[in-house]
């Protein structure tokens, strides 16, 4: 119950289904409180079973999951207790219950791969708890006092080369702000995010470009659950996958629900991608005048330079020369004008601030420009006996900028690197940590080892969706899709004779194979010794009767009939230590027998044939 | 609570050289059953049946049974207290805890009955009010297998209500000796090895006493065969098949097992089914059917 009730963690009682699962668990620990007889202890065992069944439809990760199987061994033992009976020891309990879920499993294996998945079911609009992001729809780094450090998973990516790629191409890149008021940096298309993503929208092969042909550098990414259906990307990749599609501004987005994890595949692009040519709107050049006049005093004075490559490599030079620190608690920037007391004044800021100062200046120097928020860096994590990864966390959350220069399209620029040049914090930092050794403190390594198992189980279980499963079946089947119920239902009735067969032959005849089979072995040495069983004789005379004829043998033919007898007529389990004891015993005594007549057969003088 | 041997030593000082009956009585005394002692006079019935008793301190009480005893003489009667006035249950011989019925050959057919019904219910109904017997109550019947004149015989369905038909036979010649010069240890100095209670919880651990499903097939396959259509003698009914398996139960507690063997079965097989086969039997239908019998399993 226990169990179960930890695996309910990260439910979402506001969610339909989540509701349900909690009472249905309420439901069983009062049932459980109450059930006097057999029925009605049998009923809190299945809806244990049930709570376990409706747990994992909703929590698919490797700790829940885990979770989830300890409850469920958990209450098949129960079941059994009560079907088998009360005495029986634990250990046999639980062993029994895991050849339970063994049994099950080939059938739940046809089931996880044949049967279709419910689309409706992951389609409901999700649970809100669970779309956590470092990131958000508007950056206003001007009300963050200070940064906190959350350490939850944002993606993982596997590299088909296992290899991380160059710090400077560490730049995920996830949303692109293009609207600013004066302090906040907004996205574009926000309110596509509300409508559910159609799988078949007018654009929806937009991310199909000319691919390398050398799959060496694909990327397998992982992405956590977020608000967003745009997902980490490196911007200059692409992918056959339909649902992928990348917005005219350089988002990409996965038409999926983003309340699960989401799995996709890029391979680099042969050419640059139509994003980083397009023509910049006129929003990217939109500055509202009233607000931060020195900001504009300033930008307007670099305006008047003819290139907007020397623009941009006087705010370069302006930045490095102004005395700027990174710092990860700058305290809260003014309601009004608060880029320019953090310019002028302040000169304090992280990443946001500096990408949010940047881009406002280059847009009043007449270079259009933007925000964009995502990932950088990353850990590389090696994990014993599995493929490496790079693992990007919340923390790993940066801002940046991008400017648009006539002939070279969009451009990326950190101005956090020219502040925080020389210090342990900040984008340089970070781009640094991904190649540093893997970490020396053991938790760590653990840590490192936990994401790598829960990489392997996202990939390969995860992700098997239903795009896969078509995939699969069309190989298996090729396209006769009428041939599906045939294979599902072949395939439980072979899981259930599987697991039935092997059960009913263990009931019925658990020990007599084993006994039968030792004493046909014995009687055979008395056969050859040329003393058969008279009429209704037990083991013990015939045994007495063997050693009156040859006295050398009477010790381990007393032994073998009282073990004989122990084993066939005694009350032990037949797995328990005392029956393995007893047949150890056995198989010593009857190679003391086999070795007596030997010895007797070269002595001249036995009885043997 | 002495050890078995001693139990059995002890029995067997006061009646020499019997150590097998001696042990079947004590396995039928646990199993709860009743004992039909057979043989003739002479032969220590008496002794057995009264050592039994003292073995575990119960109380004895023995009866002659008698052409003309009536039922009132084993049951009890009222009688009218001149004191009170009213009528006052006199508890009759039955009121023991082990009675030796002498001769019940003897006795008439409804006195026979009589006592064969208390054996059966554990309790004697006396002018419509019924009275429980102690317990541990066992009956110990001895009749004259020889003498048959003037007897009435038990018919088989009354036979079956004993557990085990014993009969001593005559002592070997050194028994015979040891008896004569005087080395029986007389019953009165003979010493209790346990209490009634002992009985009890004895009987209680028998009941517990393990029979694998290979064991009940034997015992299954025992009474299947007697009851084959060309096999000689009486089928055995469920109450012989119950209690073959209680009396190889106390066998297996004697021979200081918790389980029983098919060995167990075959040592009390005779003395639980012969009487049950054939009244008149000298054990060759029972060893007929033990050999009909495959008892390595």
């Amino acid at each position: 119950m226990a169990a179960l009730a930890a695996g309910s963690v990260g439910l979402d009682p506001t969610w339909l289904l989540g509701a349900l699962t909690l009472a249905l668990l309420v439901l069983a620990a009062l049932k459980l409180v109450e059930a006097r007889d057999r029925g009605g202890r049998r009923l809190v065992a299945l809806l244990q079973l049930l709570v376990c069944g409706l747990q994992a439809a909703q929590l698919p990760d490797l700790l829940p999951s885990l979770v989830q199987l300890l409850s469920a061994v958990l209450a098949l033992a129960g079941l059994l207790q009560l079907e088998i009976g009360l005495a029986t020891p634990w250990r046999v309990l639980l062993r029994q219950s895991l050849q339970v879920l063994a049994a099950a499993l080939p059938m739940a294996l046809v089931l996880f791969l044949l049967v279709p998945r419910l689309e409706p079911l992951t389609a409901l609009p999700g649970p809100s708890a669970r779309a956590v992001t470092g990131l958000s729809a508007d950056l206003d780094p001007g009300t963050i006092a200070t940064l906190v450090d959350d350490d939850g998973p944002a993606a993982r990516v596997a590299f088909g080369d296992d290899r991380p790629p160059p710090p400077e191409r560490r730049y995920w890149r996830v949303l692109v702000h293009e609207r600013f008021d004066g302090r906040r940096w907004q996205r574009e298309n926000e309110e596509e995010e509300a409508a559910p993503p159609q799988r078949d929208g007018p654009a929806g092969r937009a991310a199909a470009v000319p691919l390398e042909a050398a799959a060496g550098r694909d990327q397998v990414w992982l992405a956590e659950p977020s608000r967003f259906t745009a997902v980490p990307w490196d911007g200059r990749s692409g992918s056959a996958d339909p649902r992928l599609r990348i917005e005219p501004q350089g988002e990409l987005r996965l038409l999926r629900p983003a309340i699960e994890r989401r799995s996709y595949r890029l391979r680099p692009a042969a050419a640059a991608l139509a994003w980083q040519g397009q023509t910049p709107g006129p929003e990217t050049l939109s500055l509202p005048a009233a607000a931060n006049p020195r900001l504009l005093a300033l930008g307007r004075s670099w305006g008047q330079l003819a290139e907007p490559a020397a623009r941009l490599a006087a705010a370069q030079t302006w930045f490095e020369a102004g005395g700027f620190r990174y710092d990860r608690n700058p305290g809260v920037l003014p309601e009004q004008d608060g880029l320019d007391v953090f310019l002028f004044e302040q000169r304090l800021g992280f990443c946001g601030h500096y990408a949010s100062a940047f881009s406002a200046l280059m847009r009043a120097a007449g270079v259009p420009s933007r925000v964009v928020s995502g990932y950088l860096g990353g850990t590389w994590v090696v994990p014993v006996g599995g493929a490496s990864f790079l693992e990007l966390r919340q923390s790993d959350a940066h801002a940046w900028s991008e400017v648009w220069l006539p002939g070279q399209g969009w451009l990326r620029v950190d101005p956090s690197v020219w502040a925080s040049a020389g210090t342990d914090q900040g984008p340089a930092a970070a781009t640094a940590r991904a190649d540093s050794p893997q970490a020396s403190s053991g938790w760590r390594w653990l840590q490192r080892q936990w994401w790598g198992l829960d990489m392997a189980w996202s990939r390969w279980w995860l992700s098997f969706d239903r795009s896969r499963q078509e995939a699969l079946l069309e190989w298996l089947l090729g396209g006769r899709h009428w041939a599906l119920g045939l294979v599902i239902l072949a395939g439980v009735a072979l899981g259930l004779l599987g697991a039935l067969v092997p059960w009913q032959l263990r009931r019925h005849r658990p020990r007599r194979d084993r006994i039968d089979r030792d004493l046909a072995d014995l009687l055979r040495q008395l056969h050859q010794l040329g003393l058969e069983p008279r009429r209704g004789e037990t083991l013990e005379g015939l045994c007495r009767r063997a050693a009156a004829v040859d006295p050398r043998l009477a010790a381990p033919l007393q032994r073998l009939a009282r073990c004989h007898a122990q084993r066939r007529f005694e009350a032990t389990d037949p797995r328990s230590t005392s029956a393995r004891q007893a047949a150890d015993s056995w198989r010593r005594s009857m190679q003391q027998l086999k070795q007596a007549r030997r010895s007797a057969i070269r002595q001249g003088n036995g009885c043997g044939p | 609570m002495a050890a078995w041997s001693d139990l059995v030593a002890g029995i067997d000082r006061v009646l020499l050289g019997k150590e097998h009956p001696v042990r079947l009585a004590l396995a039928c005394l646990l199993a709860g059953g009743h004992l039909l002692l057979e043989d003739l006079p002479g032969t220590g019935k008496t002794t057995l049946a009264e050592a039994l008793a003292r073995s575990f301190g119960l109380a004895f009480k023995r009866v002659s049974f008698t052409s003309d005893l009536l039922p009132a003489d084993l049951t009890g009667i009222n009688v009218l207290d001149p004191a009170s006035g009213s009528f006052r249950f006199q508890p009759g011989p039955l009121f023991s805890q082990v009675l030796l019925a002498d001769e019940i050959n003897r006795a008439s057919p409804r006195t026979q009955s009589a006592l064969l019904e208390a054996m059966a219910a554990g309790r004697v109904s006396v002018d419509g009010t019924s009275h429980e017997l102690p317990r541990p109550f066992m009956v110990i019947a001895t009749q004259n297998s020889l003498d048959q004149v003037g007897t009435s015989p038990l018919p088989e369905s009354q036979l079956d209500r004993f557990l085990m038909r014993l009969s001593l036979g005559f002592p070997e010649r050194e028994a015979e000796r040891a008896l004569l010069s005087g080395q029986a240890l007389d019953l009165g100095a003979m010493v209790a090895a346990g209490q009634p209670a002992d009985l009890l919880s004895l009987r209680r651990r028998c009941r517990r006493q393990h029979c694998s499903a290979a064991l009940i097939d034997y015992v299954l396959d025992l009474v299947a065969a007697s009851r084959a259509p060309d096999r000689p003698g009486a089928p055995l009914s469920p109450r012989a098949s119950q209690g073959l398996l209680a009396a190889a139960r106390a066998w297996s507690l004697l021979q200081e097992r918790d389980f029983v063997t098919p060995a167990d079965v075959q040592a009390v097989f005779r003395a639980v089914v012969e009487h049950r086969l054939d009244p008149a039997g000298r054990g060759q239908l029972s060893r007929a059917l033990l050999e009909a019998v495959d008892a390595i399993r």
